[in-house]
């Protein structure tokens, strides 16, 4: 869907404001899905045998995480339909 | 456009979802977990009963080991009784015999004494009438009755028995 | 260990079917009437619904399953196959594939002031089709694996099953033990009926949805009336079977009098009523939706590539096909963790609900 955007020759505000938007969408996706991982990884250095656990917290809050940036997301595909 | 639900979409899916979900509640996932859970209480019930029947078996082998240990014991008091009693019988007869060895001697003996004195009276007499043929020999002409001559001999034996003595 | 390879080789032929996208999309060039290659189009046409399954297209001639159209309209019930309109140019006893941003590609009519209205639409769509086979698959599985433990209950020898029964009670057992028992509490056997059959749904059409060729392939949970539907049943069984004292504490909750009475509590937590459904739907959307066009949009740089050279080209199908078999991966990973995400949200709704009066006030 961003190649879809890049590709729509971009000549009103409303499109490039959705564009941004989906982009600093992605932007928190990454930034919070990385800290997960970050505090993942550290939970399991510091306690190699809660790893199931450990990884399994990491999954479901990554899903949860992922599910607000696509939120905008679509509220942003929403815009440029 | 993507974003708004279309009706017969909905429809659809509400129909088709829920005949799913009533079929799959009725004939589907209880029938999947009661089996499951009646496995685990089966498997737990049947870990019990074993625990239990071991027990048992422990306990049913102590009261044999006891049993046994009790008829051994019995073994060795009846061993030792049967040893005793047979003492005690080997005892009894040797006193048996000795009281009955002690009687026969008694009366051995009052025998002998009864004969002795038989004997003694035999003797006695023979004396006596040794003696009185003797002093008939000796005296033969002095003594002329019967009578006279055993009182005169008489007293001559007690004389001569008593200075024996 | 011979089940967990088995499930390895299942989805390795996922990924490798829906690596085969590529092969698949060659066609789409020669749809489009128009020079320039559209990714947009590509990929709205693959999300959204149609009147028809469209499986390949051959020489330019189109090779599709032409599925029922259901209207009531304005003369009443017509019930036809969509070849129809395409014999009648697009057009079918005063139904047609309307062109205007409002309604594009749906079936609409003129009412009698000659505006476009849109009849009662019952079609079996592509969407309402795929939505079928995979109940039909759902159902065939769980009923299959049901089955043996009613076979075993007549012989009366409880045995643990293997093979793929083992599986899918590892699942169900797991799903039953570790997301619905400890989020719901102590009643929670009234739920968990819904709960698996709505993992198990949401498993199947994902996972049918990554498969490109018929049947699967039709984006089913990516579409926002299903994910809105099966959202409203957690909706349904969090606010009916919800006790009173969760009613009590959304209307009336235990805080200081000044956030009670102009009410700002018990607005914001009715609020809260009716957005935590509305996230799991959206979640469950996007994140299928999402997927599947990225999928397409790394098909559909080859074709965009197509016309700079041979070149760049040939690298760009290289990159294509591995960013393709990557997107597949994470698709299945995605897929499998949505359902579990949409049934754990769900449980920890109705747990959350069925919330007893506490004995220790303030």
């Amino acid at each position: 869907m961003l190649l879809s955007v890049l590709l729509q020759a971009v000549v009103s505000y409303t499109g490039l404001g959705a564009a941004i938007g989906a982009g600093l969408a992605a932007v928190g996706a990454g930034i919070g899905v990385g800290r997960i991982g970050g505090s993942a990884c550290e939970g399991i250095a510091r306690q190699p045998d809660a790893v199931g656990d450990i990884r399994t917290t990491m999954i479901i809050a990554a899903a949860l995480v992922e599910g607000v940036a696509l939120f905008a997301i679509v509220l942003c595909g929403f815009i440029l339909k | 456009m993507l974003l708004s639900p279309d009706f017969g979409l909905l429809f659809w899916m509400m129909l088709s979802f829920s005949i799913v979900f009533f079929i799959l509640a009725k004939f589907g996932f209880p029938v999947i977990t009661k089996s499951v859970a009646e496995r685990a209480s089966y498997i737990h019930d049947s870990l019990e009963a074993a625990k239990k029947a071991n027990e048992k078996v422990v306990s049913i082998k102590q009261e044999c080991d006891e049993l046994v240990a009790s008829a051994r014991a019995e073994q060795v008091k009846i061993l030792r009784e049967a040893a005793d009693t047979r003492d005690r019988i080997i005892s009894e007869a040797r006193n048996q015999a000795k009281t009955e060895g002690m009687k026969e001697l008694q009366v051995f003996k009052q025998q002998l004494q009864s004969e002795k004195e038989q004997a003694m009276r035999d003797l006695r007499l023979q004396m006596a009438e040794l003696s009185v043929g003797v002093a008939e020999k000796i005296l033969r002409s002095s003594l002329g009755s019967e009578k006279a001559q055993l009182d005169l001999i008489g007293r001559l034996v007690d004389e001569a028995l008593v200075s024996k003595s | 260990m011979k089940d967990f390879s088995r499930i390895i080789v299942l989805l390795f032929c996922f990924v490798a079917a829906s690596a085969l996208h590529p092969a698949f999309a060659a066609e789409e060039q020669g749809k489009h009437e128009s020079a320039a290659f559209s990714a947009k189009d590509v990929i709205m046409e693959h999300v959204t619904d149609a009147y028809e399954w469209h499986i390949t297209t051959i020489n330019g001639k189109h090779i599709s399953i032409p599925l029922p159209v259901i209207v009531v309209g304005q003369n009443g019930l017509n019930v036809f196959f969509s070849s129809k309109l395409e014999e009648g140019h697009g057009s079918y006893n005063g139904f047609y594939l309307s062109e205007s941003e409002k309604y594009k590609g749906k079936l609409v009519e003129k009412n009698a002031s000659g505006e476009e209205i849109r009849p009662w639409d019952f079609s079996i769509t592509k969407n309402v089709f795929s939505l079928l086979i995979n109940s039909g698959i759902l159902l065939a599985i769980i009923l299959g694996v049901a089955s043996f433990y009613k076979k075993q209950k007549k012989t009366g020898e409880l045995k643990a099953p293997r093979g793929f029964i083992g599986f899918m009670e590892m699942i169900v057992m797991n799903i039953e033990n570790e997301v619905i028992k400890p989020c719901i509490g102590k009643n929670y056997a009234k739920f968990s009926p819904y709960l698996l059959t709505a993992f198990f749904f949401i498993l199947i059409n994902n996972l049918m949805g990554l498969i490109p060729i018929f049947p699967g392939g039709a984006n089913v949970t990516g579409n926002i009336a299903i994910t809105l539907i099966l959202s409203l049943f957690t909706f349904f069984y969090v606010n009916i079977f919800g006790t009173k004292e969760y009613w009590r504490e959304i209307f009336w909750p235990d805080v200081p009098i000044w956030l009670k009475v102009p009410p700002f509590m018990p607005i914001i937590e009715f609020v809260g009523v009716f957005t935590k459904p509305f996230a799991l739907m959206i979640r469950l959307f996007a994140n299928i939706l999402a997927g599947h066009s990225i999928a397409i949009s790394i098909v559909c740089l080859v074709f965009i590539t197509a016309s700079q050279g041979p070149a760049l080209n040939s690298s760009m199908t290289v990159v294509s096909v591995l960013l393709s078999v990557f997107m597949g991966l994470v698709e299945v990973l995605v897929s499998c963790i949505q359902a579990y995400v949409f049934t754990l949200l769900s449980a920890v709704f109705i747990g959350l609900a069925q919330v007893e009066p506490h004995t220790v006030k303030r």
